[in-house]
């Protein structure tokens, strides 16, 4: 297990262009976050600022993804792994999606006074008929 | 086997060169990526239970985001934060690089004090809202609230004391193989906080302040 390290590396990388792979990845950090920040504390619309910081921090993320966890899309890598992460982020969104979609669903028929009256009143009937 | 950019697995690969470290960092590192998966799913239900809790039936009358929400406190832990994820890559160039066992604690230390700093002003945020009334009892929009980030701090709390327990192992065992692959599972933990927490100070903090 505890070999010597031979030395060898492969020609492809060097500590130079690794360094310089994280230092482009934190400075495009940097330039995002400070631009989602700037967004918020501007004067522009509250819909157009959401828009901006959310746009930011999906760019993040794939900064993130590319230069510091070094995930790669092209195909050096082993399937498993890439895989795996579309998976999850597949099965998350179904469930963070569908989650959104059922709660604001529920809570635009709740909120509407008019269609809750009329339902609780079609139901108290309902119960009524079909009770011995 | 590894070319250029695309090593054998996603994180920073320790390259042929590290021969038996290399070829073991592949099934471990994989493995704590199927753990990270898992964790994500954990933190992207959080995030949606916040999101569905931020309406004034959420909120049930306590305080909400504009009361609460420090954006200089936020500002300083994303940039502490952030630092302390890119400050990880002086870890893993020192291990690849044949940096010394030195320089890979140096760096290490570098990054646990960056996290306790985040943790410093974090923990100063939780203390001044429980003061202003925002408790987790208050209502379900602070019980998310406290769940998400409070589970994030928790991880970054786990990863300073991991990266005590890492340090501690190079100054027993060395910079052997086994220290090598464990190092390469904390670089992607590490990491993975700093992603978790673009989340939280986009979505958590800068969205309902907008």
């Amino acid at each position: 297990m505890t070999r010597p390290n031979t030395g060898e590396l492969d020609p492809g990388e060097s500590a130079k262009a690794e360094l310089r792979k994280y230092a482009l990845g934190f400075v495009i950090s940097v330039v995002l976050t400070i631009a989602a920040f700037a967004a918020v504390l501007s004067p522009l619309a509250p819909m157009v600022k959401i828009i901006a910081v959310c746009a930011a921090a999906l760019l993040q993320v794939a900064t993130h993804l590319r230069h510091f966890l070094h995930l790669s899309f092209s195909g050096g890598q082993s399937r498993e792994d890439l895989l795996l992460v579309l998976f999850s982020v597949c099965l998350l969104s179904i469930m963070a999606g569908g989650t959104v979609w059922i709660l604001a669903d529920l809570q635009g028929r709740m909120h509407d006074s008019e269609a809750t009256r009329a339902h609780g009143a079609a139901r108290g009937d309902g119960g009524a008929t079909s009770a011995p | 086997m590894s070319n250029g950019d695309n090593g054998l697995y996603p994180g920073l690969n320790l390259g042929a060169g590290h021969g038996d470290a290399h070829d073991q960092a592949e099934t471990s590192v994989f493995g704590f990526w199927v753990f990270l998966m898992s964790d994500l799913i954990i933190f992207g239900i959080l995030f949606v239970t916040y999101a569905a809790a931020l309406d004034p039936v959420g909120l049930a009358g306590g305080p909400g985001p504009q009361a609460l929400f420090d954006m200089r406190s936020i500002a300083i832990q994303t940039g502490l934060l952030l630092l302390g994820g890119a400050a990880y890559g002086g870890v893993s160039l020192a291990v690849k690089y044949d940096g010394g066992a030195g320089k890979v604690v140096a760096w290490l230390a570098i990054c646990a004090g960056l996290g306790a700093g985040f943790l410093f002003f974090e923990i100063r945020d939780f203390l001044h809202q429980a003061q202003e009334g925002g408790i987790p009892q208050a209502s379900g929009w602070l019980s998310a609230y406290w769940a998400l980030v409070g589970l994030h701090g928790l991880h970054v709390a786990v990863g300073i004391a991991w990266i005590g327990a890492s340090a501690a192992q190079i100054a027993v065992r060395g910079l052997d193989d086994v220290v090598k692959v464990r190092l390469s599972m904390l670089g992607v933990f590490w990491h993975f906080l700093d992603l978790v927490w673009i989340g939280i100070f986009s979505f958590v903090f800068l969205v309902p302040l907008s």
